[in-house]
């Protein structure tokens, strides 16, 4: 299918076969896919659906033939701002190279697991949403644009059917940038996605709810995305020394706003809902190894994700800023990142040119410091507990974007027994996302949770069973370490779609439980199986 | 001076100028924010699974270090070569690759062509030893350069109408580039069997050097030759085809960027430039009020909290 195609008038683009989907290894060598889950009749008169039958944004129908040509309009207003210094100096470099210099060679194709898993439809290509920008900008936006622009190859029509598709496109790709790292001529087409996002949010106020109003409008409101109040933040903490006390027999202080503390400790709040046990074994381990640090309870400080990463420049900087001036606040030496992948990116990488130097405070991954703690031997650990086989999930956004590698691993096999750990098809900085990335971990409106499962996640579920090939057996247990809290949410999911665990004995876990589970000092088990304990959220 | 003189002036103006437009126009963008991408071969050959400097502990006190030398043995085989094509996308390289490098062999035979005509006005003519070997070159590189040129042109049209992948994609502009390349690899391979050691080209050379009337008649396979050539020449950086430009900037101030900000004070004036920078993007929730707010100002307001915040 040709990009142009986008604007032709009608229901839906494509429809999703799954017999086309890619297939899974044994156990799901015959198992029957079903379709991706249709919206209701009602849904459909109400939301913008027409490219593949999806909808993540629940964009309303403009009612009128006015509003479609308001927001058209938007559309190229929004567009040509993109390329203007002073709207977009953040990314204006990228984003124009990457516009300018395709040359439609198709490498990154194979490279992306959404185009793979989908069995190659052609809107999922990472070009496909890049090509239709790159020809609406020459068309209409470059002088002369409209001479001879089918013989140069971009005679598109701009209209809503376009634009209507071009932002549920937007939400196709995970950002995991696989696509760039192969291609020729370094035309990054997961930038592509991110610029087309912020277009979009922006300009015309269209993002995905659960980034947005549900996101960092909440992160900024209440102070953290999971709506969880600065108020209720302490009472949470509490509860977490109550289950620490009652799995390790011991109490500890949790230390809240203490100034001058050497770390300020940020976790991805999702953890305190979902997965309590993470942040109680962040506490066990750094109380452990005599780690001075502090949580904040400050609005916004104690929750560590940064969604406007994945969408909206203004939304990302609002967030960064808090952070970095409540470490300054706080007067900590550095602020370290606890397991959430796109957090790592945000303050790390994407916010270190956001502010003057002086302004910035060291940040830290909190694989790096953890790697430290085993490295100084002050907590001793016995790999015997972790006595079954073990693989490793890397997050994009800490592995591929910004080089964290090795730390996780070395962690892993100290605290594995020999043999234990084996890598993933591919590994490191090939890896493929889970899938849930840049937001779709938690995104779940429309019929949209049904497909990141099954096509954004399918290949994340042919890597997990892939590195556990000729040890099926659901009696033998065995463990995904996936050290980042959006990954967990996204793996969580395909595994209760799929019955991972009831079929093949494979569960998830991040990096710091299975430390805690292996302390010699720890003397019940600290990973909790499915089935083994009341509470667990399977 | 005759026409085609003047028109190779001209055409040479015209690349030179557009050329140097497009690496302007990219070098004077601001700085962006870092958007890296591993593995990145300054960080170190025992990086070299991809690792970074964020695996070091209190990585902002230790010293920053950078193995140009790694990044240099990465980037040739990448240039010359074209290896990220080798190893993700082997069906199109069998053709990309003799047809860049007989591109690249070309070049040089110019270049040499250049350098024998600048020998020649230096009184080292072929028939001189230096003279001659410098000819040896030119023919070698040229032709050879033609040859694989026309291989990688052919192999590369046909692939492109026959695979669907990429005839989807491919615009009739896409076919006209290869082919009017292809088309002066070809009249060079003609120019050659008419002129062997290329001495009329190099006289034509001499004369463009020298600023002054040719001596040696040019055949009507050079006229066609120059022509294609001049018109190539006069086109090439208004196209996509300019893509070393992106190659340079999108490895070295892109995905190779991982330079921390460690308050260097060119690095600071740049950014409180930008933070000064008006929005004027629409959405509610920026709040720019038309572009009466910088970065500066909707950055560090929460609006949800109506707290004006420093
Ligand atoms: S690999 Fe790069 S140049 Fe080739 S089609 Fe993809 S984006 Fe374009
Ligand atoms: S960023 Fe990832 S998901 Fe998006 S197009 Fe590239 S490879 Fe595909
Ligand atoms: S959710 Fe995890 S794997 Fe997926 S993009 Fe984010 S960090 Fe990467």
């Amino acid at each position: 299918m040709k990009p142009e195609e986008i604007s032709k008038p009608g229901e839906q683009l494509v429809d999703l076969n799954p017999q086309n989907f890619a297939t899974l290894p044994p156990p799901y060598e015959n198992y029957k896919e079903s379709p991706v889950a249709p919206l209701t009749d009602d849904q459909k008169t109400r939301w913008e659906h027409s490219l593949d039958g999806v909808s993540a944004l629940t964009l309303p129908k403009p009612q009128t033939p006015e509003e479609e040509e308001k927001l058209v309009a938007s559309f190229l207003s929004g567009l040509e701002k993109l390329m203007t210094k002073e709207n977009n100096w953040t990314f204006m470099q990228p984003l124009m190279l990457s516009l300018e210099y395709c040359a439609k060679c198709q490498t990154c194709a194979d490279a992306c697991p959404v185009f793979e898993a989908s069995g190659h439809k052609d809107i999922y290509r990472p070009t496909f949403r890049a090509d239709v920008l790159r020809k609406v900008a020459k068309k209409y936006l470059s002088p002369g644009g409209k001479i001879l622009a089918g013989f140069r190859g971009h005679d598109i029509d701009l209209n809503w059917d376009l634009v209507a598709r071009l932002a549920e496109l937007a939400y196709r790709c995970t950002l995991c940038r696989r696509c760039a790292s192969v291609c020729p001529v370094g035309v990054d087409n997961g930038l592509i996605t991110h610029e087309l996002r912020k277009l979009f949010s922006q300009e015309l106020g269209i993002a995905a709810a659960e980034i947005h109003e549900k996101g960092s409008v909440k992160h900024l409101k209440f102070g953290s995305s999971t709506g969880m109040t600065t108020a209720a933040i302490g009472d949470i903490i509490e509860y977490l020394e109550d289950d620490i006390e009652e799995k390790t027999g011991k109490r500890i202080k949790i230390p809240l706003n203490k100034k001058g503390a050497e770390i300020l400790l940020v976790h991805n709040a999702g953890e305190f809902m979902s997965w309590p046990e993470n942040p109680m074994a962040f506490a066990i381990l750094f109380d452990a190894a005599g780690i001075d640090y502090t949580i904040s309870t400050d609005l916004v400080g104690y929750d560590a994700v940064n969604y406007g990463l994945w969408y909206d420049d203004v939304q990302f900087a609002r967030v960064a800023i808090k952070h970095l001036e409540i470490a300054r606040e706080l007067g900590v030496k550095k602020i370290v990142i606890g397991e959430c992948g796109h957090a790592h990116k945000a303050l790390s990488v994407i916010a270190d040119r956001l502010l003057p130097g002086d302004q910035l405070i060291p940040r830290e991954s909190s694989y790096t410091l953890l790697w430290d703690i085993v490295k100084s031997g002050k907590i001793k650990f016995d790999p015997s507990k972790n006595d079954f086989p073990v693989t490793l999930h890397d997050p994009c956004n800490a592995v591929r974007l910004m080089g964290i590698v090795k730390p996780q691993r070395e962690v892993l096999r100290a605290i594995t027994p020999p043999g234990r750990f084996r890598e993933m098809t591919p590994h490191g900085v090939e890896n493929y996302c889970c899938g849930g990335g840049s937001g779709f971990a938690i995104m779940s409106s429309g019929n949209f949770t049904d497909w990141k499962i099954k096509l954004s996640g399918r290949k994340k579920l042919q890597q997990i069973l892939g590195a556990f090939q000729g040890e099926m057996d659901p009696e033998l247990k065995k463990m995904v370490c996936a050290p980042c809290s959006n990954c967990k949410g996204q793996i969580r999911d395909i595994m209760e779609t799929y019955e991972v665990y009831e079929k093949t004995g494979i569960w998830y876990t991040g990096l710091v439980e299975m430390m805690v589970n292996a302390m010699v000092e720890q003397e019940q088990p600290f990973l909790d199986w499915p089935g083994e304990d009341e509470d667990d959220d399977m | 001076m005759s026409w085609i003189q003047i028109l190779t002036y001209l055409c040479g103006a015209i690349f030179i100028v557009g050329f140097a437009a497009k690496l302007l126009k990219y070098a004077t963008m601001p700085m962006h924010v870092r958007w890296e991408l591993y593995p990145i071969p300054h960080e170190g050959k025992h990086k070299s699974y991809g690792g970074s400097f964020y695996e070091e502990i209190d990585h902002w006190k230790q010293e920053r270090h950078k193995d140009h030398m790694a990044m240099y043995m990465f980037m040739l085989p990448e240039i010359l070569f074209i290896r990220a094509l080798y190893e993700d996308n082997k069906s199109l390289w069998y053709w990309s690759f003799p047809f860049h490098f007989g591109l690249y062999l070309s070049i040089a035979g110019l270049a040499f062509l250049t350098i024998g005509a600048f020998l020649q006005l230096l009184g080292l003519p072929p028939a001189t030893a230096i003279g001659s070997f410098v000819q040896s070159l030119t023919i070698l590189f040229g032709v050879v350069g033609y040859i694989l040129g026309l291989i990688g042109v052919v192999g590369l049209v046909i692939k492109r109408m026959t695979d669907t992948e990429l005839s989807e994609v491919s615009a009739p502009i896409d076919y006209m580039n290869l082919i009017w390349l292809g088309a002066i690899f070809l009249t060079g391979l003609l120019v050659w069997f008419q002129d062997p050691g290329f001495a009329i080209s190099r006289e034509y050379l001499v004369s463009i050097i020298t600023f002054s009337p040719m001596k040696a008649q040019l055949s009507l396979m050079h006229y066609l030759n120059l022509l294609i050539f001049l018109g190539f020449f006069a086109y090439f950086p208004f196209t996509h085809m300019t893509h070393m430009v992106s190659k340079y900037f999108m490895w070295d101030k892109v995905k190779f960027d991982d330079d921390p900000n460690r308050g260097d004070p060119g690095v600071d004036a740049k950014i409180k430039t930008y933070l000064g920078y008006p929005v004027t993007w629409s959405a509610a929730h920026i709040d720019a009020q038309g572009g009466r707010r910088n970065w500066a100002e909707i950055a560090t307001t929460n609006p949800w909290t109506k707290k004006e915040e420093k």
